[in-house]
């Protein structure tokens, strides 16, 4: 038994979910993306949880520093531990059981130990008063410690928080998915379902961990120089290049940006190889594989510069040739989602679909992300952005690229779920997650949409001003429907070994 | 037409035009490739061809022609002109400090176009510009340690008190990083 199966195993109510079944003789690729995702899940309680009491602060006129502690929180624990920890558990156990090589080793262990110990020590930060959201804001971390409103100890433990984190992200967990694409020896016992690198199932894995290292390096550079200050390692002046706004503004967004197309195009890559698993007519090919590579290419390609678009409303300070660059790409990554678009409905057209509820929330969360990728395309033209930008427009934008993205890699998962655990998911939960999450997610998001479009600012305690305390309840409404959805998705898991149905099935034979 | 496209709810209706026929499109394929009739398809690969090839066109042409028609509404336009034009440009400097507005004047004449220049003292700020039916005009990201200050340059067409509020999350008292501005009537005719 390994290490991560003793942690799945002895941990309570979440460990029951993900039981690694050991009687497959695949525990090698099992146990470890089995931990990931319970974490993740747990990661999503929290976050789930705070993300009510976000709104009900204001709603009851609590403290606003509550507001802003939850928001910190809230957002910190949705995006990284629990969004991004479970496409790493899904795309490792993918990737896998596609080129037949066990997640051993210390890489799994230093992806999971410093993404969930950089989570909690940033949670700790938070508690400890470090209220800077989601993104940081630089210099805010520096400045409250100079103004008084958290002490310089809390931005120190903050910054570990965030540097494990990114370590995790940008170093580990690419290097661990390019260990296993390009290196290692096949064993065949561990093949579930063989693909190769050009299979479009297959390259958004190896663009979306290339993406991920090389778009992140220039921060890991800023963060380590700035960790290093902070510690008394390097004296302050040496890392004053570092500490610019300018400079960490930019390099975070490169990173933070592609982490979203990243993500993006790892997921796409997951919906190439899942869906012509449930093709009707058995015949397990896309329309087009040229036409869906293609698609992949342009979303990377467009996106790379598309950050840009980030930082339109400074003109001039960001040069007006940036902001128009950043205009176009970012309307680019549009032509590569046409293509994606066109590629999974023509495949769908053409073979027929089983309707599973694990395929379907894979959609449902493809037809979300596309109202991401509108709302996202919009907020980048520069005329828009200057109404909507700082806005709830894009808390909207932000929230709904990762629910999108969870729900479609929540869909993978009822795919992967009876290899990992040998147990079965039941359909008829299945079907009322969907409905919830239809209603809750399209519902949250667009709410949050009409907020930014009303004007409503992002990140601000005082939703009372402008009456926008409308989009305040919707937002809460919609978010406890979403909330509802998470938790039956939860106990099918948790009751699915109530069902004793060991189906004991490869990945690759269903 | 175009002026409510280019504000905050012509995004929101474009964003819903964008979504609404693609979701029904996506719905209807779903239902009948697996309610229906989930049986392969007869649409021959040509046919298959030429909808990709009209799909794509159509996304392309509809991305480029709002792109095309937002250029005229993109401040960034509006304060290259100004700064070409020679016109007379009423100015208001400020600095953005955590939680307040320092402002080198809080009143500007309806007609004429305004320059606003800011920057950030200390953390990043924003300044949001609202009309005063509620509506938000335009917005300024200011970034401390830039060489050139972030700068819009608007006419305003309507006289009233116009609210000022920090977009850019800066700490505890963000919510309240707020100031005024007041728009009178041109004091010279025009």
């Amino acid at each position: 038994m390994t290490i991560a199966t003793a942690i799945v195993n002895s941990t309570p109510v979440f460990g029951r979910m993900f039981n690694v079944d050991k009687s497959t003789g695949l525990e090698e690729i099992n146990a470890w993306p089995a931990l990931m995702i319970m974490a993740s899940f747990i990661w999503l309680a929290v976050a789930g949880v705070l993300g009510l009491v976000m709104p009900a602060t204001q709603i009851f006129n609590l403290d606003t520093g509550h507001f802003y502690t939850t928001l910190t929180l809230h957002g910190a624990a949705l995006a990284f531990p629990f969004s991004f920890q479970l496409m790493i558990g899904v795309g490792l156990h993918r990737s896998g059981g596609c080129v037949g090589k066990a997640i051993t080793g210390w890489l799994p262990a230093m992806t999971f130990i410093t993404m969930n110990l950089g989570a909690a020590i940033l949670t700790v930060a938070i508690l400890m008063g470090f209220k800077v959201s989601l993104v940081v804001m630089f210099p805010l971390p520096l400045v409250g410690a100079q103004m008084g409103i958290w002490s310089m100890n809390t931005v120190i433990v903050g910054f570990t928080g965030i540097y494990l984190v990114l370590a995790c992200m940008i170093l580990l967990y690419p290097l661990l998915v390019l260990k296993m694409l390009f290196h290692g020896k096949k064993r065949p016992e561990l093949v579930l379902a063989e693909r190769s690198l050009n299979d479009p199932g297959m390259l958004g894995m190896t663009l979306s961990a290339l993406t991920l290292l090389i778009s992140g390096l220039p921060l890991v550079a800023v963060g380590t120089t700035l960790l290093l200050a902070l510690y008394g390692v390097i004296p302050m002046s040496m890392a004053a290049w570092a500490a610019e706004p300018v400079v960490f503004q930019y390099v975070f967004f490169i990173f933070a940006h592609n982490l979203m197309e990243a993500m993006a195009l790892m997921v796409t890559s997951a919906m190439y190889a899942t869906l012509p698993l449930y093709l009707a007519d058995g015949t397990r090919k896309l329309f087009s594989d040229k036409l869906a590579n293609a698609g992949l290419w342009i979303l990377l390609l467009t996106s790379i510069t598309s950050f840009l678009h980030h930082f339109i409303t400074s003109y001039p300070a960001q040069p007006a040739a940036l902001a128009y660059w950043g205009n176009i790409m970012s309307w680019g990554t549009g032509i590569g989602a046409a293509l994606s678009i066109f590629t999974v409905l023509a495949t769908i057209w053409q073979h027929g679909l089983r309707a599973e509820p694990g395929i379907i929330m894979a959609l449902l969360g493809w037809v979300l992300y596309i109202l991401d990728g509108a709302s996202a395309m919009v907020t980048s033209n520069i005329a828009w952005a200057y109404v909507l930008h700082g806005t709830m427009w894009q808390s909207g934008h932000v929230m709904t690229v990762i629910l999108a993205m969870s729900v479609m890699w929540m869909g993978v998962l009822y795919h992967h779920y009876p290899v990992i655990t040998g147990r079965k998911l039941d359909p008829v939960l299945g079907t009322w997650f969907i409905r919830l999450f239809t209603v809750g997610g399209f519902g949250a998001a667009i709410s949050m949409l009409a907020g930014g479009a009303a004007g409503m600012p992002r990140r601000f305690a005082d939703w009372n001003q402008e009456g926008w305390m409308i989009y305040g309840h919707l937002i809460v409404i919609f978010g406890l429907i979403l909330g509802a959805a998470f938790v039956v998705y939860l106990y099918n898991l948790l009751q699915s070994r109530e069902l004793n149905e060991a189906i004991g099935q490869r990945v690759g034979a269903t | 037409m175009l002026d409510f496209l280019f504000s905050g709810w012509g995004a929101f209706w474009m964003t819903m035009a964008m979504l609404l026929p693609f979701a029904g499109m996506f719905w209807y394929v779903i239902h009948r490739k697996s309610v229906v009739d989930c049986g392969p398809s007869t649409t021959l690969p040509a046919a298959m061809s030429r909808i990709e090839s009209y799909w794509l066109t159509a996304v392309f042409v509809i991305f480029v022609t709002i792109n095309l028609a937002s250029l005229k509404f993109m401040p960034i336009m509006a304060t290259a002109l100004a700064a070409t034009g020679g016109g007379p440009v009423q100015e208001v400097e400020l600095t953005a400090t955590s939680w307040k507005y320092e402002m080198s004047t809080r009143e500007v004449e309806a007609g004429k176009p305004v320059r606003f220049s800011g920057r950030a003292k200390d953390t990043q700020h924003g300044f949001a510009v609202y009309h005063p039916d509620g509506r938000m005009l335009f917005t300024m990201l200011m970034m401390p340690g830039v060489s050139k200050a972030t700068s819009v340059v608007r006419t305003f067409t309507e006289t009233g008190t116009y609210k000022i509020r920090c977009l850019e999350y800066c700490g505890i008292a963000h919510h309240g990083m707020q100031d005024e501005l007041i728009v009178v009537k041109s004091k010279v005719a025009t």
